[in-house]
């Protein structure tokens, strides 16, 4: 799971088959604690949603905070850079207002 | 009671001996029914004699000779037999694939009222357009030959208006009262030329002769053509075997095309076919291209040479040869695979009312269907084959068997649903071109969008009606057409054929470049070629922006002659199928074990290797090659190899057979 704020967004594509697609980026912030001292963290994720998570996403537009739940895996056989595939998506308006 | 030598439809390579009561000499060349088996036969008789190598008891009398279907006549069972000799095919099955099926299966088609309606429309006789000297010149010296053998290659670049110089000779052939015969490579191009002949000769009757004609109908325009009632025959490569007793002059137009040699049963080259044939008749052939193909080039070339060469350098209507450049690729990252160069002139033809044709030799979408994560990709499962991605109808096919399957969701080895096409076929170029020019009316011409012939007609009639913007199109579209509006022409994805192995790949990508790239500016409007490469300064790229086929052939021919390619040397190509490649070896090894106890030192015989698809439709393929320098000992040879394969005992599953002269390895 990782929650960030959707950085950027690529057009909405398809798989030969018709299946919905759209890689975007995801940036991180959090504040975390590494061997007992709190730090901050920060880091930006490649990912790809597929299928109604795509349809969903697509109407999302950058800087729109997101949490997403879904699993790593290599980009290709040629680049081994993890990409976070979405099974679920939540969209995290509203909440940062609240604090 | 006399004995008839009868051609029977099997394959193996000897006639059958007949008794006949009532046979006379004049039913050589008739068909007959006969016994054969516990059925029945039809064949075609070929000699009568007295006497049968047979034995005696053997004999059976013939059922019927049909003396109500015409005789065929000497010249053409000559003919059959030559090709019998030649590509070491039994005559039986020579003939039957050289008659029409009607005739095949000794059915009379039904007669027709003679009747001078064709089945096109005629316009009125359209004006004649006014000869350029020099086509006056090659009209003048082919007349001058009839009623002799003669051979001359009409070498005119594109748009030369080398139609026009067929033309003049067939209204001079005419008027002697004789037939002419025309072979053209495709079907596709034959009822524009239909039309432009029965335009012409309003009077004369033309009949058509390619596979796309009804049986019924075909077998009518045999008869016609028998009977000497047919003027002109116009036809594809079967049309060679047509008996025209008038006949006066052939034309092979497009003689470098490679539809001409057929590549199933009987590979017979109807070039070469014809070549013989204006021979045996003793009248003049012309042979017609603007890449003549090198075999034919080098017989022109020659000093004292077997053929004559007539050169058209101008062309008939236009004012230039289009300009040809080369679009250097290397530098320039791509916009779905078009240079900005390109992109532009396409622009800039749509601002101005003109066509553009990009020309890319791949239907489909994508070549092949990849998944990035686990390497699988669409192999064919019947051969060592990639299945290609037609996006459109959502189907996975392969081009050398026709198998298809639905685009699967995933990937089937690792359940990937991200799984990509890889490279680019011609409706991914409509698709880019699409998003690129969204107000362009964009057509795409290959043989998926072309399936039938009307669907074909459709197409051609919007361009030519001028309700396409840029045509998208693979080799379809580039021999013969005249689209009066296209002035540029866009090569894409052309290397790859530059590293080809077959020592006739670059023959085949300059006569195509050539070809395509004189569809533009043919009429009043200059032409422009852009060819996408990687390789600006290939000497094949170099020859085509010069337009200098002389010395692209010039070069060609000499590489060939350093390597003992044809035409300096004779091949012939034995091709064994089986479902294990062991077996198509192993009969290969046997094959070439008999051959060298009948092979003279004139001819070399190498290994038995795989072919380059090894297997097709589940049949492992292999092949062997034999190649002279000298033709008769090469001919000789095969006689007495092709007789002893037939004793070899074999798989069961293995099929096999001779090419001679072979055109693809």
């Amino acid at each position: 799971m990782l929650t960030g704020k959707l950085l950027e967004l690529a057009a909405l594509r398809y798989t030969p088959a018709g299946i919905p697609a759209l890689n975007f980026r995801i940036v991180h912030h959090s504040q975390q604690v590494e061997a007992g001292s709190p730090r901050l963290v920060e880091c930006e994720m490649p990912a790809l949603a597929l299928g109604q998570t795509a349809l969903l996403l697509a109407g999302a537009k950058p800087g729109d905070a997101l949490r997403l739940t879904g699993f790593l895996a290599a980009k290709s056989l040629k680049s081994r850079t993890p990409v976070l595939h979405v099974n679920e998506i939540e969209f995290l308006e509203g909440i940062d207002h609240g604090i | 009671m006399s004995i008839l030598r009868v051609a029977i439809d099997i394959p193996l390579p000897r006639l059958f001996d007949y008794s006949s009561d009532d046979a006379l000499p004049e039913d050589v060349g008739r068909c007959v029914r006969v016994p054969f088996g516990s059925g029945e036969k039809i064949g075609v008789i070929t000699a009568l004699t007295l006497n049968s190598d047979q034995a005696a008891d053997k004999i059976k009398p013939v059922r019927e000779i049909l003396r109500s279907l015409p005789t065929l006549p000497a010249d053409w069972l000559a003919l059959t037999k030559f090709c019998s000799h030649y590509y070491q095919y039994p005559l039986g099955a020579v003939m039957a694939m050289a008659l029409p099926p009607h005739l095949r299966r000794g059915k009379t088609p039904r007669r027709r009222a003679p009747s001078s309606a064709a089945t096109t429309p005629t316009r009125a006789q359209t004006p004649q357009p006014k000869l350029l000297p020099e086509q006056a010149g090659a009209v003048d010296t082919v007349a001058a030959k009839f009623g002799q053998y003669a051979a001359f290659l009409l070498h005119g670049i594109t748009g030369s208006g080398k139609t026009e110089v067929y033309l003049r000779l067939i209204e001079k052939l005419l008027a002697q009262g004789r037939q002419a015969l025309m072979l053209v490579p495709e079907i596709a191009l034959t009822p524009q030329l239909e039309a432009r002949v029965a335009g012409r000769f309003p009077d004369a009757r033309v009949v058509s002769a390619h596979s796309g004609v009804a049986d019924a109908v075909r077998a009518r325009g045999f008869l016609d053509a028998l009977e000497g009632h047919a003027d002109i025959l116009l036809g594809t490569r079967l049309a060679v075997f047509t008996p025209l007793p008038r006949l006066g002059l052939i034309v092979v137009d497009e003689e470098h095309d490679a539809s001409f040699k057929q590549q199933e049963g009987l590979r017979y080259s109807a070039r070469d076919v014809a070549v013989w044939r204006a021979h045996q008749l003793g009248i003049p052939i012309l042979l017609g291209s603007a890449t003549p193909s090198l075999e034919t080039f080098y017989h022109a070339r020659q000093d004292g040479g077997r053929y004559h060469l007539l050169e058209l350098t101008q062309r008939a209507v236009a004012e230039a040869p289009p300009a040809v450049r080369c679009v250097d690729t290397r530098r320039e990252k791509l916009q779905d695979g078009m240079s900005a160069v390109l992109l532009a002139a396409i622009e800039a033809r749509l601002e101005r009312a003109e066509q553009s044709l990009i020309f890319l030799n791949r239907r489909g979408y994508a070549p092949v269907l990849c998944c990035p994560a686990c390497a699988w990709v669409s192999r064919c499962r019947r051969c060592a084959a990639n299945l290609v991605v037609h996006l459109a109808d959502q189907r996975l096919r392969c081009h050398h068997c026709g198998f298809e399957t639905a685009i699967p969701k995933h990937c089937p080895e690792c359940g990937n649903l991200d799984i990509h096409p890889f490279g680019r076929g011609t409706q991914r170029l409509e698709e880019s071109l699409s998003a690129r020019f969204p107000t362009a009316r964009i057509l795409r011409v290959d043989r998926d969008s072309a399936s039938t012939p009307a669907k074909w007609q459709a197409i051609l009639e919007t361009i030519h009606g001028g309700r396409a913007d840029i045509l998208i199109g693979t080799q379809m579209l580039a021999k013969g057409h005249d689209f009066p509006i296209l002035t540029l022409v866009g090569v894409v994805g052309a290397d790859a054929a530059l590293f080809a192995a077959d020592f006739r790949a670059p023959e085949r990508l300059f006569s195509q470049l050539m070809q395509v790239g004189g569809r533009s500016g043919r009429a009043l409007l200059p032409g422009e070629v852009l060819i996408q490469t990687e390789y600006p300064a290939h000497p094949l790229y170099q020859a085509l922006v010069t337009h200098d086929y002389a010395r692209f052939a010039t070069t060609q021919l000499a590489e060939r002659r350093a390597a003992g390619f044809p035409p300096f040397t004779f091949q012939a190509l034995l091709r064994a199928e089986a479902t294990r490649l062991e077996d198509a070896v192993d009969f290969l090894k046997l094959a070439a074990k008999h051959a060298r106890t009948i092979a003279t030192e004139q001819i070399s015989l190498y290994d038995p290797v795989p072919m380059r698809i090894q297997r097709i439709m589940t049949m492992e393929r292999a092949q062997l090659l034999v190649e002279s320098t000298n033709r008769p000992a090469l001919q000789n040879f095969l006689a007495a190899w092709s007789d002893r394969l037939y004793t070899i005992k074999m798989a069961r599953s293995l099929r096999w057979h001779l090419d001679v002269d072979p055109l693809e390895f």
